[in-house]
This record gives C-alpha cells, structure tokens and sequence, in this order.
C-alpha cells in the first residue's frame, strides 16, 4: 500500500516549489510549458494508479483523456452546458468508460491485457476521427475555459490557468492518496500481490480491478478537459495509442508505483522534449536511449534512482531529528 | 459437512485425483495423510475452487459447492495456503482488515479482537509489514485471517510446515482451542505426530485416492498401514 516517507515529502515540496516559482515568474512559453506538465502529471498520475498499484498497463489511458476532452467540448461547445457542469459530466462520463473497459479487460493478465486496453483506445481513436459529430479528423475548436470571475479569476490569463492546473494536480494526488490507503486500495494491493489468494478470501477481484480502473478514468477525464481548456481545440491525435504509449513512458522514466515518481517524470519528459526538440527533430531517440539507460540501471525510474541512493539517509536523519531526547539519568546522591 | 464423491481434477493437463471420495463431519477434525505428491494439496485446492473439477461432485452442507474460489469462500469454507500467502505491502493490521470488514456483518464470531486474543502476538506486530514477519508470525497472520472469514469449515495446508517446534507446539495448541470451540476443519499435514494428535478422523490419500481411512487412533495403533501409505 502507498505510504509517504521522509524522501516523499522532501520531493513534493521541492516540485511545488519550483512549480510556483515558475508560475509567478515565467512569461508566456514557460507558462505553456508548466501547464503541459501539470496535465500530463495529473494523466500519469491516473496511469500510475492502475499500473504502479494494480499491475494494470493500461494502453488506453490516452484515449481515456481524449473522451474526457471530446466530452467537454461537447457538452460545453455544443450542448451549451456551462462550463463547470460540463467538466463535472465529461469526469463522470470517463468514469464509467473507463469502468466498463476494466471490467471487460480485469479477466485478462499481462500481455493480454495490454492488447485489450491497447483495443480499446484503438477503437475509440478511430470512431472520433471518422464521426462528423466529432469534428472528424479537424477536431474540434472554440473551447471555452471555466470561467471564475465570480472568484475573480481570469483562467484566459495562463498564469492563472497554470496555477488552476496546479491545484487541480494536488487535489488529484491527494485523491490518489486517498484511494490507496482506502479498502479498496489495500484489496488492490492484495489483488496485485496474489489474485487467486484474494479470490480465495472472497474477494470479487474483476469489481475491484474495475472500480480502481473506473476512478483512474475520471483522473485521466479531468485531465483531457483540462487539456482541451488549455489549447482550447482538440483533434483525434488526442485519443492516439501513442498518448498512452508516451504517459506510460513518462511513468516508467519517473518510478512506476510511487506516486510521486511520474510527476518527477512528468516535468523531466517535458522539459527534456522542449530542450531537445529545439536542438534535433530526433529528440525521441535521445529520449528512447534514456528510458533504456533508466530500465537498464534497474532503478525504479528516476525517483526509484533517488530513493535507492538518499532514501535511508533521509529517513535516518529524519529519525534522529524526530526522537526524543533520552531523560538524564537521575543523579543520585544518595 | 463436506463430501467428496469421486472426484478428478489436477493441473492443466496432468491429472493427479482419479476419483477420490471422503467425508469430513461437523465439529470434528479431518487429517488428510500421504506421502509427497499423493495428491493432498491438489484435494484441497480442488475443493476451494482453485483447481477445476473434472468429475464427481462436491457437497457442502448438502449442496454442490461453488465453482468459483470467492463463491466458495462466500459459503463459509476458509483456506489457510501452505504458502501462507500474507501480502507483502500491507501491514498485519491491513492483512486483517481486508477481510474482517469484508466478512464482518453485523455480530460475527469473529473479530479482530477475538482473533488477538488468539494471537497476541499479532497485537504485538500490527504496525509491521507482512515481510518484516517470521515464518511462526505468518502462520498465525494466515489463521488470523481465515478465522476472520466466519468459517463453518477450515481447511489448513501443512500448517507446520518450516515452522520452529515451539511455534508448531503454540499452533497445535491454538488449533486445539478451535476444536473445542467446535470449529470445523480439515488439516493436510506430514508432521505424523501433529496431525494424529489434533485430529479425530484421518484419510489416507496415494495415488490420486484415498487407500485408507479410520480414526486417528486406529492409524497411530496400525503400523502396516503407516509403513505402506505413510512410509512412517
């Protein structure tokens, strides 16, 4: 089950830090940058959930946010539905998508399982971009963001939509949090560990496998309404096998099942696909011969890497700072 | 409360039970015997849902058992593994939660305080991770957590097995307190000694059927059958 330690902490302070450092002090492009970030952090946090916690590899988490963008453009584009109603439907709405495909892929395992999510995102790729109703492969534009005038939030601002997405993230990762420290979090843990073991103790393990997948889809939901507010159109792209593929990369380069390892990588991916882009049109491969360097080293991912080298230190220190002093022995002088 | 009538099964396509039938009564104890591979384990994961039945039937409390390992589980049969099968990232604490608030209901047997009562040596280790336990202290995690099921009938596999002889004498002790409560069970055990002093029914299973069965005293008193089947 997830537990935070002393390193943990450390690490998610110094990324909210530097994330508000660059919200208030970044113009235009570094803001763009800081808001890609949060996104794709709030999806490999979803990700994670299932994959680092479950043994889920979920290949449809991308076209999971693209129901949650195309939901939210729909709703608030074309049905008129304001804007903070339509973001509430396009979450639930993921949900339920994202519960019926866990439910239809829980009775397969590894490879198979891949290629069912993998199916999955496929087919939902290929029906937005042949439907009209969708734009078709033009996407689909004007998205308007949530208005909080009332708040006196201007969210056309991107400082302000940044450090909207910022809180959007913590509120996200502290519901991961939260889901994997609640019954059902610990029976995912068990079903990861031993699934006919959990069976064996009466436990339904395709509903579990469904419910945790079902609450990852509304995170990814939220982040592909997010997305969609950020770049205010969307196209087909979104839903693509390649979305998954990279946010499962993401996961991987940062600590699968650690929670705070994806938004490690999260901010390395992004930064390093800027950096590199600008400097080389093959930044994939700088990016491919890392992710071999990072599995190679059998690290964890990044933080994994982090953890392996300070996480006793920490932790010790920690512990030393935290004891209470021993009471003086009594002088006797008796 | 349990009967097997010749049943088959085993693993893929290897077939290890070719038509064993026996009977476990209520309130009593039923040590299954045989040597290695005589198909004792496989009888147990047969009757839990883990291994499919290829012929005969299960009864249990007079009617066909659950296919399905959670159905089984739901009827009232809890299986305590011979690989104890404690999760490694949770704690005892959760280890036990994960079934006490699934089996719970509104005024169970069994709670997680009787079960420390049981085990205070669990009370002792709540905090600490399932890895961080020794064999002794996974065993009786392991009873810990199928008695928090509510069970009718409890099925043990080599309960004994790599366990310290002061732990074996504290579990045999514990098991002996369930008997006199009246619990159920079923136990699948090498430990000769173990097993005959806990149990009050015994089978006997070699090649894939039962060859012998009687009382435990009969079989501690019958030292052909032992020699043959046992090799005691």
């Amino acid at each position: 089950m997830f537990r935070h330690n002393a390193l943990r902490y450390a690490v998610l302070v110094v990324l909210l830090a530097a994330a508000l450092f660059q919200a208030f002090t970044a113009e235009y492009f570094g803001l763009e940058i800081l808001t890609e970030i949060l996104i794709l952090a709030i999806l490999v946090l979803a990700l994670d959930i299932v994959a680092g916690f479950g043994g889920m590899v979920s290949l449809c988490h991308g076209a999971l946010m693209g129901v949650g963008a195309y939901a939210y453009a729909l709703l608030s584009a074309k049905a008129g539905i304001a804007p903070p109603l339509a973001m509430a439907g396009a979450v639930a709405l993921t949900g339920v998508t994202a519960w019926a495909i866990g439910a239809i892929c829980s009775r397969s395992h590894g490879i198979y399982f891949i290629m069912a999510t993998l199916a999955f995102g496929q087919m939902a790729y290929s029906y937005v971009f042949e439907a009209l109703v969708f734009g078709g492969d033009d996407g689909l534009g004007g998205i308007a963001r949530l208005d909080l005038g009332l708040f006196g939030i201007d969210l056309n601002d991107s400082r302000s939509f940044a450090l909207f997405c910022l809180a959007a993230l913590g509120a996200v990762y502290g519901a991961a949090v939260l889901i994997l420290r609640s019954g059902l979090g610990r029976s995912l843990s068990g079903v990861m560990h031993n699934e006919q073991r959990m069976r064996a103790l009466g436990l339904t393990v395709w509903r579990v496998k469904a419910d945790v997948f079902g609450l990852s889809g509304m995170i990814a939901g939220l982040a592909g309404a997010l997305a969609a507010q950020h770049i205010m159109y969307i196209s087909p792209g979104l839903l693509s096998w390649t979305v998954s593929g990279e946010a499962l990369v993401v996961v991987i380069l940062g600590g699968l099942g650690t929670l705070v390892g994806p938004l490690v990588g999260a901010a390395a991916f992004v930064v390093l696909k800027h950096e590199l882009s600008g400097l080389t049109s093959y930044w994939h491969l700088v990016v491919g011969v890392i992710l071999i360097a990072v599995v190679m080293s059998r690290a964890n991912g990044i933080f994994g890497w982090i953890e392996a080298r300070w996480g006793d230190r920490i932790e010790r220190r920690v512990a030393d700072a935290t004891r209470k002093p021993e009471p003086e022995e009594a002088t006797s002088d008796a | 409360m349990l009967e097997l009538n010749a049943i088959s099964s085993g693993y893929g396509e290897t077939q290890v039970l070719y038509g064993l039938s026996l009977v476990a009564q209520p309130g009593r104890v039923l040590a299954i015997l045989g040597r290695n591979g005589a198909g004792k384990s496989t009888t147990l994961k047969t009757i839990m849902g883990l291994l499919p039945l290829k012929s005969g039937d299960i009864v249990f409390d007079g009617n066909p058992i659950a296919t399905r390992a959670f159905d089984v589980a739901r009827s009232g049969i809890a299986y305590v593994p011979e690989t104890r099968d404690i999760f490694p990232s949770l704690s005892v604490r959760e280890n036990l939660e994960i079934v006490a608030k699934r089996f719970g209901g509104p005024r169970p047997d069994w709670t997680m305080d009787r079960v420390l009562e049981l085990f205070p040596r669990l009370g002792e280790r709540l905090d600490n991770g399932g890895t961080q336990l020794s064999g002794g202290e996974q065993q009786m995690l392991a009873i810990a957590r199928a008695l928090l099921m509510n069970p009718r009938l409890l099925i043990l596999d080599e309960p004994t097995e790599g366990l310290a002889p002061i732990i074996v004498k504290l579990i045999h002790d514990k098991l002996q307190e369930l008997k006199r409560d009246g619990l159920s069970m079923i136990i699948v055990e090498q430990n000769f000694g173990f097993a005959t002093a806990l149990a009050d029914d015994v089978a006997v299973v070699g090649k894939g059927q039962v060859v012998w069965t009687g009382s435990a005293a009969e079989i501690r008193a019958d030292e052909d059958a032992q020699h043959t089947w046992l090799g005691v």
